[in-house]
């Protein structure tokens, strides 16, 4: 008897995908160890020089600014997103939950580009939001948004804000509500239900999401490169600088390489201190 | 039932919240239709005077049309590949039990936590390496890789939920595997496969960064000349670009969302 | 194993068990249905009657053992290839294709001519009483209809086999009622060998040839229904099928073919239809509600016992006992209805002399079901 009689046709494919992506890493960690050679695009030989060159100052706070970009990403993405997603699980109305969905949902669909645009004609010295604010008389000289840290956590917010969302809703959503009715016929007020019930039961969402929105925001590149304008650099930025306007690709490598190890040690770390704080959810 | 102080204050409070956040994720797009139609190159608000010529130059301009066919074309085999290789492989995740298995899952979700500046840069070293030429099937490659975890996950979902008895009948009543496969499996999975191919399709059409790596002036997609048309022109062209782009996008939604439903699609039902 | 044996088995399992990742689903069974028969498997859940079926269906890989349909060895065969009919539970019609195709999917698959096919079907829909509803989709049907075309469809292709698994817990009592009859006559006008999967008890009486009672992975014992239930084998079946009254008692020894038993301090003389009585000593005594008698409190030989609650059940009630001699102090009794007692009433209760089994005490510590 065959027990797998597709396992051939249907794992060729992807076992052909997969050797690709093993190899796309390879050369990323083979060039890493390469020395550069200005004006080649072939590398020169073995040497620790890229990540030695790792060390100056630019480089120190592409990573610092990566990290407080993901962070108030987070947080603000979180803040806003759990009552967007609450609304689009429990409102009553078929035809407000659809609203929400396809309003929140559609940026999902529209790439960086489109959006990071837009965010820049808001924010910039002559844009909507300024020119709005003089108007009404609030401020008598611009505020710069434009190429700083504000706008870009401020695009990325947006940029997050659709993904958070849905894992969010998927989690609210896989709630027993009997168990928030329970509690209400137990004498829970709402407050008291959404604290004690809720949101405990919500706490794998939260953390998916969270998760999600660090290597969404860490990955991010036109928002930085478009509204940070070379002001605020990122891991992102910074690779593709050194890639293509330098053409140091052994650099650009060794800089993706590190990024890449901060990142799984990031989630890794994410991961152990949410098994903890599952335990307290009850999961 | 009457509803005291407290609850009236939290309706309240809730819907004022509501609309602030519905406002922030909907203000761009306003804005940015209402610099669309801004007559002058320099933008100001409210605009001085309107006009559809910024429109008229986005229709003109040859890089959006040359990078909106290679989009198209790209978005097309990128789909039709990973909805091929994905489809397959959720099925032997789902059923079987071989060796690797772990090492080839973990492999091939890897872009999802691998950046995907990193996956466009380690695709051009390779191809580099390997002196591959620098064509449109090396984009086509890098959306594959990019947009085949999503695939697997929502066809994988779709197995889960699959009733094994329907195959089991079948197959007792005569239907060899590939009949099975054929005339049951595939049929009930449709709806799944449609919609995790069509998800793939519009990550591929909107992926810009990895894209930003690997094309050159004449692979460039959309996304890609977009970007390099902020760099080059202060105008509002874009605007009318960004415009029509979210009006397409929602219309496709819709669509979507009167055959599949979104909240089952991505599972916040 | 002689040929001749294996001759008139339309279905012979050999030593087939079944393990799923250390735990032991299916202990090593050996089983043979005869051709024509209607078999019953019946066991408290996870006893592994579907794992049984669906090894016969070839669903699932036996780790050992041998299984034949009609002489033939499928061990190997793959279930495509073995020609068994199955209804599941929830039907499993597939949602895409009308009636009409469901039923003559398997017709399809064997490459039957497209006149052939559709006499048949129209034949096995004509069979389940549904010729006006071969254009329908399977939604649109209600339980029962779903369960007629799962059966139609399962027929049409002329099984060897027909395995049937819970078909009808999905229905309401009354249409259960029914769909058993149905089924039985089908079956028995066809001739078709039969093996039906349940746990409930009554549906095993009213509609087998025979049946295989079965727990924790093993056949506990196997014949028609008067056998498992007049004739329990062990205390597991005698609990299992039927109700059943035990009390503590002591057995002092066997004389002309009775066993002496003291029972609540009386002396009791039983002759029972084991073949095998467990040692003098203490011993649990297993007798049917209708067996026993209602008695006064003062009779002779009667055991004592106090009403404790009388449950209505129309036609009977049902009088639940405080008995110090019985097992776990409980006992039950159906009286006419018009014969319950209030509650607080001591009575006797006058065991039968014929009838009842004998167990070791230590079995009725692991079997009670
Ligand atoms: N695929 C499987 N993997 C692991 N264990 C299984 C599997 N299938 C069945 N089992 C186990 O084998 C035992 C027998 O299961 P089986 O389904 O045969 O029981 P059953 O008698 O049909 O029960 P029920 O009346 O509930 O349908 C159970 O303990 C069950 O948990
Ligand atoms: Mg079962």
């Amino acid at each position: 008897m065959t027990k797998r009689p597709f396992l051939g046709w249907f794992a060729s494919p992807s076992i052909l995908i997969a050797f690709g992506i093993a190899a796309s890493f390879l050369a990323i960690v083979q060039y890493s160890f390469r020395a550069n050679i200005p004006g080649a695009l072939d590398p020169g030989g073995f040497t620790l020089e890229n990540f030695t060159t790792l060390w100056k100052a630019i480089y120190g706070d592409a990573f610092l600014n990566t990290v407080l970009l993901c962070l108030w990403t987070a947080v603000f993405t979180l803040l806003i997103g759990y009552p967007l997603a609450y609304a689009m699980v429990r409102a009553r109305s078929v035809r407000l939950r659809s609203a929400i969905l396809l309003i929140s949902l559609t940026p999902l669909f529209l790439g960086e580009i489109v959006r990071t645009y837009s965010w820049m004609i808001v924010l910039g010295n002559r844009g909507f939001l300024n020119a709005a604010l003089m108007q009404m008389g609030l401020i008598d000289r611009p505020i710069p948004f434009m190429f700083t840290m504000t706008g870009v956590v401020i695009a990325l917010v947006h940029f997050t804000l659709p993904i958070v969302v849905v894992m969010l809703a998927a989690g609210l959503s896989h709630i027993d509500r009997n168990l928030e009715r329970a509690a209400t016929s137990l004498g829970a007020g709402r407050v008291r239900v959404f604290l004690t019930v809720t949101l405990p039961l919500s706490i794998p969402g939260i953390v998916a999401a969270t998760s999600t929105a660090f290597a969404w925001t860490f990955s991010a590149f036109a928002t930085p490169q478009m509204i940070g304008g070379g002001q605020v650099q990122t891991i992102s930025t910074l690779v593709y600088q050194v890639g293509f306007a330098s053409f140091n690709f052994p650099l650009a490598a060794s800089l993706s390489l590190t990024g890449l190890l901060f990142t799984v040690a990031v989630l890794a770390i994410f991961n152990t201190g949410i098994r903890r704080l599952e335990r307290i959810g009850g999961h | 039932m009457r509803k005291s102080l407290l609850d009236h204050l939290l309706d309240w409070a809730g819907r004022i919240v509501l609309i602030a956040i519905l406002a922030f994720v909907l203000l761009p797009f306003v804005v940015v239709a209402i610099a669309s139609f801004n007559d002058g190159a320099i933008l100001s608000f409210p605009p001085r005077e309107w006009s559809w010529r910024w429109y008229a130059n986005a229709f003109q301009y040859r890089d959006f049309g040359a990078g909106l066919t290679n989009s198209l074309k790209i978005a097309v085999f990128g789909a039709t590949i990973a909805l091929i290789a994905g489809a397959g492989f959720a099925y032997v995740l789902d059923r079987y039990e071989f060796r690797f298995k772990n090492t080839l899952n973990g492999i091939l979700m890897s872009p999802l936590i691998i950046p995907n500046f990193t996956i466009g840069l380690g695709l051009l070293i390779l191809s580099a390496a390997a002196s591959l030429p620098r064509n449109l099937w090396l984009v086509v490659a890098t959306h594959v890789v990019i947009v085949m975890p999503f695939v697997v996950r929502s066809v994988y979902v779709s197995l889960q939920n699959f009733e094994r008895r329907f195959e089991q009948a079948a197959e007792s009543l005569g239907g060899s595997p590939w009949h099975v496969l054929r005339t049951i499996t595939l049929p009930l999975l449709a709806p799944g496969l449609a919609s995790g191919g069509l998800f793939a399709a519009i990550l591929s059409f909107n992926e810009f960064t990895a894209s930003l790596f690997v094309v050159n002036q004449s692979t460039q997609t959309l996304p890609v000349a977009m970007y390099n048309y902020v760099r080059e022109y202060a105008d509002p062209t874009l605007a009318a670009v960004s415009v029509i782009y979210v009006l397409a996008v929602a219309v496709i939604l819709l669509i979507v969302h009167k055959f599949f439903r979104l909240e089952k699609v991505l599972n916040v039902e | 194993m002689s040929s001749e044996t294996r001759n008139d088995a339309a279905v012979q399992i050999d030593g087939v068990s079944k393990s799923f990742s250390g735990t032991v689903a299916l202990e090593p069974i050996w089983l043979k249905i005869r051709r024509g028969e209607f078999l019953t498997l019946l066991g408290p859940s996870g006893c592994g009657k579907t794992t049984l079926l669906n090894l016969i269906a070839g669903f699932l890989e036996a780790d050992e053992g041998e299984l034949f349909i009609d002489r033939e060895l499928v061990t190997q065969v793959p279930p495509h290839q073995r020609e068994i009919g199955i209804v599941f539970q929830n039907y499993a019609l597939f949602p895409h294709m009308t009636v009409a195709q469901n039923v003559a999917y398997g017709l399809r698959t064997r490459r039957v001519s497209k006149a052939e096919t559709a006499e048949r079907v129209a034949e096995a829909l004509a069979l389940v009483k549904l010729q006006d509803f071969a254009d329908r989709r399977p939604r649109q049907l209600s339980g029962g209809q779903q369960q007629r075309v799962a059966l139609a469809r399962a027929l049409v292709i002329r099984p060897r086999v027909l395995l049937l698994d819970e078909p009808f817990s999905a229905l309401d009592r009354n249409l259960r009622t029914a769909m058993q009859v149905e089924l039985r006559e089908i079956q028995t006008r066809l001739g078709l060998t039969t093996v039906f999967v349940t746990h409930d008890q009554n549906e095993a009486l009213s509609m087998s040839d025979r049946i295989a009672v079965m727990s924790q992975g093993r056949v506990r014992q196997i014949g028609a229904p008067d056998d498992i239930y007049d004739r329990p084998a062990n205390l597991f079946v005698s609990t299992f099928v039927g109700d059943a009254n035990l009390f503590d008692a002591t057995l002092q020894g066997v004389q002309g073919g009775a066993a002496e038993l003291i029972v609540g301090g009386a002396p009791l003389p039983v002759e029972t239809y084991q073949e095998d009585l467990p040692e003098p000593g203490p011993v649990t005594l297993f007798v049917r509600p209708e067996q026993c008698r209602l008695t006064g409190a003062e009779e002779q030989g009667a055991v004592p016992a106090i009403v404790a609650l009388s449950v209505y059940q129309g036609s009977y009630a049902e009088l639940h006992l405080d008995c110090a001699a019985a097992r776990g102090g409980r006992i039950m009794l159906r009286v006419p209805a018009a014969k319950a007692l209030p509650a607080g009433i001591p009575v006797g209760i006058a065991l039968p002399r014929t009838g009842p089994a004998i167990y070791a005490v230590e079995d009725a510590d692991k079997e009670v079901a």
